[in-house]
């Protein structure tokens, strides 16, 4: 054998072909990015574990992620903010995980999406197990796993083929997406609409929707018609009860120790603002929801500025409006004495 | 740490550099190792190191002193203690929850209301593989079958080597440790051979295993519905090359990393899925284990030597308890009494009905005998017994109502890839990747390489844990 040969010929060749195949994506218009993952969160979460006192912290699922524009809130109210909202997530493991395991009682606001804030609480079901599994991969993870983070960082920013994300996006490019996309005949059903991505985050979880959402209206269609084919099937009845009496428990317990809580509804448009308002009546779960509590609430709804608020896929704000959406919100809950800011 | 990951990249180089610089001397060197060994084990969860310290201090004692001690009850003691702390580390950690559970079911059968606080026992990454093998040094030490390690680093870096400390191959100790006593250097071939097995293993992990198999593998054990035949039995032969693929990489990376050190690891795979019957299985699968359980269990037993009854037993216990070493449910142990049925069947058919095996009838003995582990995999995947005879009934009443969860192109995947693993173990049974490698042209193997390392490359895959690893 000679096998140093060999290897050159495979160092050569392999080489080029990822090469190859990096250059071959970029042509058809894929770009680096971060993925948002479980690493990108469990870091944040490591933070509220240090000096807490001048942070601000949400939680909550893609809405408020996409809606608060982290940049401006520091900026504006001069504390700093911990991004741990959920995509596709109930908030309440995650206000479970801040109540009982830190000693934070400054500004916690919720996001509080209907369809998942008042889905359950049965800790297997995808809006809990969602947020859970990123509360047990924080107190879980391993040093070889930060490690492996912070290596990757550098990889997934700079290559357009690497991915290394939580969400099965169609738009992904690993070797499983790319075969997953392969139908032949539908022996188990139609297929899945396809789900693209729509991301663009931060290292610090400052999510902003891409620019070409926003632009291209053919793309957010896509995202669209993923919507519909998700939240459009049969899905179980919500547990209202339960989730509001769990939520009201931990509520009255950060209150208590002299957290400042905030529920926050976001904005949503076209087919969500349908659903969310023939399944879940503002009357009969927000409003409930905020008297239960008792803390100041925000629903987007009540301010005159918020109605017309750019959404290109329904759910999420682009992200000039999200800007927007940040400061008005802030100027507001300024005047409303809500953020204990002089 | 993950083979699968890129801190185990930077590692492993940084462990070439130190090792191939001129920095070191021999001893210095194997300490090197032996600190890089508990970094790679440190960084999963670094007060766990503490386990592989007593496990190596506790039978390095235990080993010195039957070295210099003639006492048949002191010898006893000494063997009893190191038995005592291994299989009392592994009968907390990995059995501790099992048996509460079982426990608590007798408790509650009887009619006690007994509901203990949950035990949360974290397992540690690969406790059954070094438990197993640091034992095998004190038993083979009070059998007098070899001489002490020569010095504590020596044995220390025996019971924590890193390329096979969490999934194997589990080496004897006259194996490794002997090659420690003198400086090792990978000549240019090993090394390259060690680099392309590394490959190799990456390949079988990260492509074949998680890409093209787990999903569907998944997918089919992690419904709740009653499947069609079709989708239980691909599901099943999914997993069947799943685990291979999983397991066989992970040994092939070791080797192939203790062979780019200069140290040489035994094989613990030969193509399994073209034995022909379950001996020539277990002479195939998992070779390390098996011969561990033969050597430490089976023939102190009685193995053969009391009479066939005697035998049918001892192979047995041997297989179930092979079962449950696997992970700590009755589901395990069900897995390991079915290939205990099969010994024993296969044992009697050779009595009673003995038949040639030719070219011609090989293959459909191979194909038989594969179809036949397969039925075991469902035992060994299912988390359920519920599961497991649900899948049993949708395999073998191919039940046309049930639900149909896979779509064609998985089925043709899945197919396609263990049609082409059962192929390619059968024409390998009595050859190796060396020889095949050896009659290949340079370019052939170097093109080979490049499109194993280029699979790797676009697969990614996100570091997911060997399954092994549990066990």
């Amino acid at each position: 054998m000679q096998l140093k040969q060999s290897f050159i010929i495979a160092l050569i060749l392999g080489l080029g072909a990822v090469a190859s195949w990096e250059l071959y994506w970029r042509s058809q218009g894929v770009k680096p990015y971060l993925d948002d993952n479980k690493d990108l969160w469990a870091n944040q979460r490591a933070r509220l574990d240090d000096d807490n006192s001048k942070m601000t912290v949400f939680i909550g699922s893609s809405r408020i992620l996409y809606d608060i524009q982290l940049d401006i809130w520091e900026e504006l109210t001069d504390t700093e903010p911990i991004m741990l909202a959920v995509q596709g997530a109930s908030p309440i493991p995650i206000f479970k995980d801040i109540v009982d395991n830190t000693n934070f009682k400054g500004t916690l606001m919720v996001g509080i999406t209907p369809p998942l804030m008042f889905s359950t609480v049965y800790p297997e079901a995808f809006p809990m197990f969602r947020a859970q599994s990123k509360v047990a991969y924080y107190e879980d993870r391993t040093y070889a796993q930060r490690l492996n983070h912070k290596l990757s960082v550098p990889l997934q920013t700079n290559l357009a083929f690497i991915r290394d994300g939580d969400e099965e996006w169609d738009t992904d490019v690993d070797l499983k997406t790319l075969l997953r996309h392969i139908h032949i005949g539908e022996r188990a059903g139609p297929p899945p609409v396809p789900f693209n991505n729509f991301e663009e985050i931060a290292l610090n979880r400052h999510m902003k929707m891409p620019e070409y959402v926003t632009q291209d209206t053919a793309y957010a269609n896509t995202i669209k018609a993923a919507w519909v084919d998700m939240v459009g099937g049969d899905r179980p009845p919500p547990d209202k009860e339960a989730t509001t009496t769990t939520f009201v428990e931990l509520a009255k317990k950060f209150t208590a120790r002299g957290g400042n809580l905030i529920l926050l509804r976001c904005p949503s448009s076209g087919f969500f603002k349908e659903i969310e308002g023939k399944g879940f009546p503002r009357a009969e779960y927000w409003d409930q929801l905020v008297e239960k509590v008792g803390v100041k609430a925000y629903h987007y709804d009540d301010y005159p500025q918020f109605r017309n608020l750019f959404l290109p896929e329904w759910s999420h704000l682009a992200t000039e409006d999200a800007q927007f959406f940040t400061r008005e919100l802030i100027a507001i809950m300024k005047e409303d004495n809500a953020l204990n800011i002089n | 740490m993950l083979f699968n990951s890129l801190s185990f990249v930077v590692f492993l180089l940084i462990v070439l550099v130190l090792y191939y610089s001129k920095l070191f001397g021999w001893t210095n060197k194997k300490r090197m190792l032996l600190i890089a060994s508990y970094v790679f084990y440190g960084l999963w969860n670094p007060p766990l190191v503490i386990l592989l310290w007593i496990s190596t201090v506790v039978d390095w004692t235990a080993g010195n002193k039957l070295a210099v001690e003639n006492d048949i009850k002191k010898r006893k003691f000494w063997l009893l203690l190191s038995m005592f702390v291994n299989l009392g580390f592994l009968g907390f950690f990995k059995y501790g929850n099992f048996l509460m559970e079982n426990f608590v079911s007798v408790v509650n059968a009887l009619g006690l209301d007994y509901q203990p606080r949950p035990m949360d026992i974290i397992l540690p990454m690969g406790i059954s593989f070094y438990t197993f093998q640091t034992m095998s040094y004190t038993i083979d030490m009070y059998y007098k079958r070899m001489s002490p390690a020569r010095t504590f680093l020596d044995f220390a870096l025996y019971v924590t080597f890193f390329p096979q400390l969490v999934a194997g191959p589990i080496v004897r100790a006259q194996e490794l440790i002997t090659q420690f006593y003198e400086s090792k250097r990978a000549t240019t071939e090993q090394f390259f051979w060690g680099l392309f097995l590394l490959t190799t293993g990456l390949f079988q992990k990260v492509v074949l295993a998680d890409t093209l198999l787990a999903d569907v593998s998944d997918d089919v054990f992690g419904t709740a519905k009653v499947l069609h035949g079709v989708d239980a039995w691909v599901g099943t032969i999914a997993f069947s090359g799943q685990i291979f693929f999983d397991f066989a990489g992970y040994s092939t990376c070791a080797i192939g990393i203790a062979l780019m050190l200069g140290i040489i690891l035994p094989d613990n795979f030969k193509y399994p899925y073209a034995a022909l019957g379950f001996s020539d299985l277990w002479r195939r699968w998992h070779i390390s284990l098996s011969t561990w359980l033969r050597d430490y269990l089976y023939i102190p037993l009685g193995g053969n030597r009391n009479g066939l009854t005697r035998m049918y037993v001892a192979l047995m216990i041997t297989m179930l308890l092979g079962g449950l070493w696997h992970g700590a449910a009755w589901t395990f142990i069900v897995w390991g009494g079915l290939h205990g049925t099969y010994l024993i069947l296969e044992r009697l058919q050779k009595q009673y009905l003995p038949f040639k095996i030719t070219a011609y009838n090989g293959i459909f003995l191979a194909f038989i005998t594969f179809s036949c582990v397969n039925i075991t995999w469902v035992f060994f995947r299912a988390d359920t017994f519920k599961k497991s005879w649900d899948m049993i009934k949708s395999m073998f009443y191919a039940q046309t109502d049930g639900a149909k969860i896979l779509g064609n192109f998985d089925i043709i995947k899945v197919c396609t890839v263990i049609g082409i693993m059962f192929l390619c173990h059968w024409f390998m049974r009595n050859s190796s990747l060396k020889k095949l490698a050896h009659k290949a042209p340079p370019w052939v193997l170097g093109v080979a390489w490049a499109v194993l390392f280029f699979l790797i490359v676009i697969s990614q895959g996100s570091g997911e844990q060997f399954i092994y690893f549990q066990f």
